[in-house]
């Protein structure tokens, strides 16, 4: 009741001020008695310290705080005061090394010490590297100590005496997950963000991209699709949610603070993530997988080293997942997210590794040391048998490429004629470089390896996802080519043509192969030339003026070529091209950021229906085109009927204005004395006129 | 068809016109020279010697006996149109950003930029009394405060009773010429209009914003009515005689052009319907934005002046004048 009081004398202070500054009429006021704001005698308080200041008993001390600093040290030596001075002595040398010992504490009984004591570290990091590295100490023969947090003695007591079994969640329908693929149309979907990343909406490529479904701030930086397309993954500063089903509701959620890099596995049962704030000496969170569909925790990793992103690379099953240490591949296993066969592959000195993307097969390289040559492995998963080894010599640098279709990997390796011993760094500097490329054939007996080489600098490399051609830019601005090669079956490579003089930097080929796009992204200003590579002929050349991104859809009718917010900061578009490079639709966004197709699973079919396809492919094309012609024609009527309406709506100003001009006739004829310019009256029916000069007059007599 | 290119200017173009019966162009430029042309075929007329600094506007009367110009040496000048000898020289306190004559070419009106501490202003003479030309005594005069934001455009409405005037803010204004009161507002635009062309009836006008914009408003009402959207700052736009038609000229502006190549900067003149608000075709030509453009009165041809110092005088192909739209 103090605080009550005290507010009183506050109100009356300030109005005693108040009165100050005014008139002294007011004196009468002032003058008013004061209201008794003490207690009365029989007064009992029933307010709680609780409800006054909760806030303040909050922040009080508590008994355990601090205590995560302190460890108890088990099973050493009981041991008289004669004794005790040098156990001290023994125990502050070993875990001085762990930090600062702030304090130490040796219960005893007696004289005797009890065989157990406190110790107090400046950092509960510190304590608990302790706890991590003296657990199971032995000091001697009869003392090997026990080790533990002050804190873990709390939790422990907690853990219930009976075992509870876990509720099973019960089955929610979430729908039909592969809905969009039912579209009739077989219009495929994308996810774009826009508005600086203010919004990111779903569009159906249909004739004219509209939208499914638009949010703002959906996600904090970007989307990602999993790779079947069943969900959109959004990025929260808390973790990762996912999105599906016909209306993109949640489907799960993933809480990993500060989440920055995801990856799935191929088949759409895990969750990778990545975040570079979370982790802990004692549970690994750097990374963690997830199952997508439980949100259950697999397991975390650390994340020591520097390494590009997937670090956990999935063979194309999901069944198995590896990641590349130093000297070693370690593979580990689903579901028991366990290192398979308990062991990693040591592999001295590896460079990098990748799975097949059909077979549970791995391509590795090391590089050259002293007098081994440098070597490209092929293994089996999960025998670990080498299928194949290829020595290479003089390699500055590889690089592999897996054919989508795994019937091919090349390996690019960069090569050089002299190799000089830098000064001052232990480096090797490169002269003469030239390149190469080893074409593995997977399917055939033993692998045989062909090899293509090319003396100028190689820009970009990529295969054909099906078929067996591949394609390369070459060269150097502004003589740039780009060559494409064809595998035959019985080990011949064919050079099938060069184009030269382009301007492209990057490859992008149809998912059903045969077209590609050769691009001129970013510094080349967004050329795009549209090949068909059958028979090798240009389709179309065209730009999209300083493109950021080419996308092909999932089935390889459409093309999006973008200009991002995030490369470019006008102009933010992305427009829709055919595979033969018409241009389809033109969409300008504001702040236009990323546009991303929705992938597709693989399809049913089985190789004898898709061949039975191909076969009537006339009798489609014309139910399909009867269609095509049909949905134009709706379109164009929906179109008209808009502009008949806007025509109709204009007319009826226009004819009240016509009359208010007619009406204002005599003004204007007045002002203009008389002279009426309503009608435009045209002195533009000149004639042109020929005049003729007389320059000069000659007369020349004849003798 | 190949565009006749009018070249006679040495700096860039601010302003052009036709006049009423459309065989004339007339043309300014930040050199102090106004030209006047042949719209036919692209001979040089004359020019108007006797200002001293750009020329920001210019303008003729109805009958083609008077022109007017305003320039930044703080001059307007009224010229005979026959031999471009200079009648009347109005002194200002700033640079004259815009001139017109009224509708009966009785009055001319002029608005003032607001610099070194002299505020926006609108004046308005009436040219048959000599007295008030001579002693740049003006038959009403408005200002606009300095905290207030500056005209940027302004042409004559409703015949001889009205001004209207565009606002660097976006904004647009009836002022009653008599009064010299404000009628009416409307805030047209986010950024500043650079140009006001009416309808030739005079019931409509078009308004080109730097907000990449231009839209059509009812003269009387102020009521915006169609806009017509671009990926640059609009200097221009012109309403067609003939057709349901308006042309947009702008581009990048002026002083980033030198970081950007031609093709970023969208320097074509843009054609839409008027009334389904729709791009339908684009001319290309001017290596620089185009800061003014007109229609020529039947409609037929249409000419623009850019920041390449060039007037290019388009006549339309046969193509242009039998497309309709379908509706």
């Amino acid at each position: 009741m103090r605080i009550a009081s005290k507010m009183a004398a506050g109100t009356e202070g300030k109005r005693s001020r108040k009165s100050e500054s005014q008139n002294e009429d007011e004196d009468e006021m002032e003058m008013e008695e004061e209201p008794d704001f003490s207690d009365p005698d029989d007064f009992v308080d029933d307010v709680t310290d609780e409800e006054l200041l909760g806030d303040l008993l909050k922040k009080k001390p508590k008994a355990t705080d601090g205590i995560d600093n302190v460890i108890v040290v088990d099973n050493i030596p009981e041991v008289g005061p004669e004794r005790l001075e040098k156990l001290k002595n023994v125990v502050k040398k070993l875990y001085s090394k762990f930090g600062k010992v702030v304090n130490d504490f040796y219960p005893m009984d007696g004289d005797k010490t009890k065989g157990y004591m406190f110790l107090e570290f400046s950092s509960p990091l510190h304590a608990q590297e302790a706890v991590k590295m003296t657990n199971g100490y032995k000091l001697d023969k009869q003392h090997t100590f026990a080790v533990n947090l002050f804190s873990d003695f709390e939790r422990f007591k907690n853990i219930p005496e009976t075992w509870e079994e876990p509720e099973i969640k019960p089955y929610e329908d979430k729908g039909n997950l592969r809905g969009w693929l039912l579209n009739k149309d077989c219009y495929d979907q994308f996810s774009v963000i826009y508005d600086a990343g203010e919004k990111t909406a779903i569009f159906q490529n249909s004739q004219e991209p509209t939208k499914v479904e638009e949010r703002a701030r959906w996600t904090e930086t970007y989307v990602r699709w999993s790779p079947q397309g069943t969900y959109l993954a959004t990025f929260h500063q808390k973790g990762i949610a996912l999105w599906g089903g016909e209306k993109f509701v949640q489907m799960a959620r993933f809480s990993h603070p500060g989440v920055q890099l995801i990856d799935f596995s191929p088949c759409e049962r895990y969750l990778v993530t990545f975040s570079p704030l979370t982790d802990n000496r004692e549970d690994p969170q750097a990374i963690i997988i997830w199952d997508v569909r439980t949100g259950q925790k697999k397991r975390g990793f650390h994340c020591e080293s520097q390494t590009t992103w997937p670090i956990f690379k999935w063979s194309p099953d999901g069944l198995y997942f590896a990641r590349m240490n130093p000297d070693a591949i370690s593979v580990y296993e689903t579901p028991s997210f366990g290192l398979l066969d308990k062991k990693s592959l040591k592999i001295t000195s590896i460079k990098d590794f990748s799975w097949s993307p059909t077979d549970n097969m791995i391509a590795y390289w090391v590089p050259e040391e002293s007098n081994t040559p440098a070597r490209v492995t092929l293994i089996e998963i999960p025998s670990r048998k080498e299928l194949c080894v290829r020595n290479l010599f003089n390699v500055a640098d590889a690089k592999m490429h897996w054919q989508k279709s795994g019937d091919h990997l090349c390996v690019k390796v960069d090569r050089y004629s002299k190799a000089k011993k830098m000064e001052e760094k232990d480096q090797l500097k490169y002269s003469g470089i030239y390149f190469n490329f080893e074409l593995f054939r997977i399917r055939e007996k033993q692998i045989p390896v062909d090899k293509v080489e090319t003396k100028e600098q190689v820009l970009a490399f990529a295969w054909e996802p099906v078929n067996n051609k591949f394609a390369f830019i070459h060269g150097e601005n502004p003589r740039i080519g780009v060559s494409f090669y064809a595998i035959q079956p019985k080990g011949k490579v064919e050079h099938l043509k060069t184009f030269d003089k382009r301007v492209a930097n990057h490859l992008f080929w149809s998912p059903n192969g045969q077209f590609i796009v050769l691009a001129g992204l970013r510094s080349m200003n967004g050329v795009l030339e549209f090949i068909d590579t059958q028979d090798m002929t240009v389709m179309a050349q065209t730009e999209h003026f300083m493109a950021t991104d080419v996308e092909w859809d999932p089935t390889g009718r459409y093309v999006t070529s973008a200009v991002s917010w995030w490369g470019h900061k006008v102009d933010n578009a992305f427009w829709i091209w055919n595979f033969q490079g018409n241009l389809v639709a033109k969409q300008a966004l504001e702040r236009f950021c990323q546009l991303m197709w929705r992938p597709r699973p693989p399809s049913l079919l089985t190789e004898k229906q898709i061949k039975e396809i191909k076969r009537n492919f006339k009798t489609w094309a014309q139910k399909f085109e009867i269609e095509d012609t049909m949905r134009k024609m709706t379109a164009s009527k929906e179109m008209i009927e808009k502009r008949q309406a806007l025509m109709s709506d204009f007319s009826k100003l226009k004819e009240e204005k016509q009359k208010l001009f007619e009406e204002q006739k005599e003004l204007r004829l007045k002002l203009r004395g008389g002279v009426d310019t309503d009608a435009f009256d045209s002195h533009m029916d000149m004639e042109e006129e020929t005049i003729e000069f007389l320059v000069k007059v000659e007369e020349t007599i004849e003798e | 068809m190949k565009p006749i290119m009018l070249h006679g200017h040495e700096r860039s173009i601010t302003q052009i016109k036709y006049n009423r019966e459309g065989d004339l162009i007339y043309s300014c430029a930040k050199d102090s020279q106004p030209n006047v042309w042949y719209s036919l075929n692209g001979e040089r007329l004359g020019t108007f010697d006797g200002h001293n600094g750009a020329v920001w506007c210019i303008d003729v009367d109805w009958n083609t006996t008077k022109v007017l110009t305003g320039a930044a040496d703080n001059t307007c000048k009224l010229w005979d149109a026959q031999t471009g000898q200079c009648v009347s020289t109005l002194e200002t306190k700033t640079a004259v950003r815009s001139c017109g004559f009224s509708f009966s070419a009785n009055y001319i009106m002029l608005t003032t930029d607001k610099t070194m501490g002299h505020p926006c202003e609108i004046f308005i003479f009436d040219v048959r009394d000599g007295g008030q030309l001579l002693s740049g005594d003006p038959l009403q005069k408005v200002s606009i405060p300095i905290s207030d934001s500056k005209i940027t455009s302004a042409i004559w409405a409703g015949l001889d009773e009205n001004i209207l005037t565009g606002h660097e803010n976006g904004e647009l204004r009836q002022y009653e010429m008599k009064t010299g009161d404000m009628l009416n507002t409307s805030k047209g635009h986010n950024k500043q209009i650079n140009d006001i062309q009416p309808s030739k009836d005079g019931m409509f006008f078009i308004t080109a914003s730097k907000d990449f914009t231009a839209k059509l408003f009812d003269m009387e009402t102020l009521e915006p009515l169609k806009t017509y959207k671009t990926e640059r700052p609009v200097n221009s736009a012109s309403i067609s005689p003939l057709f349901d038609h308006v042309v947009l000229g702008g581009g990048q502006e002026a002083m980033s052009v030198t970081t950007t190549s031609t093709r970023i900067g969208k320097f074509d003149a843009r054609f839409f319907h008027e009334i389904f608000e729709e791009e339908y075709g684009s001319v290309k030509g001017h290596f620089g934005p185009i800061n003014s453009l007109s229609f020529h009165p039947d409609g037929k041809s249409y000419s623009s002046g850019g920041e390449d110092g060039y007037v290019r005088v388009h006549y339309f192909d046969q193509t242009y004048l039998d497309f309709r739209f379908e509706y």
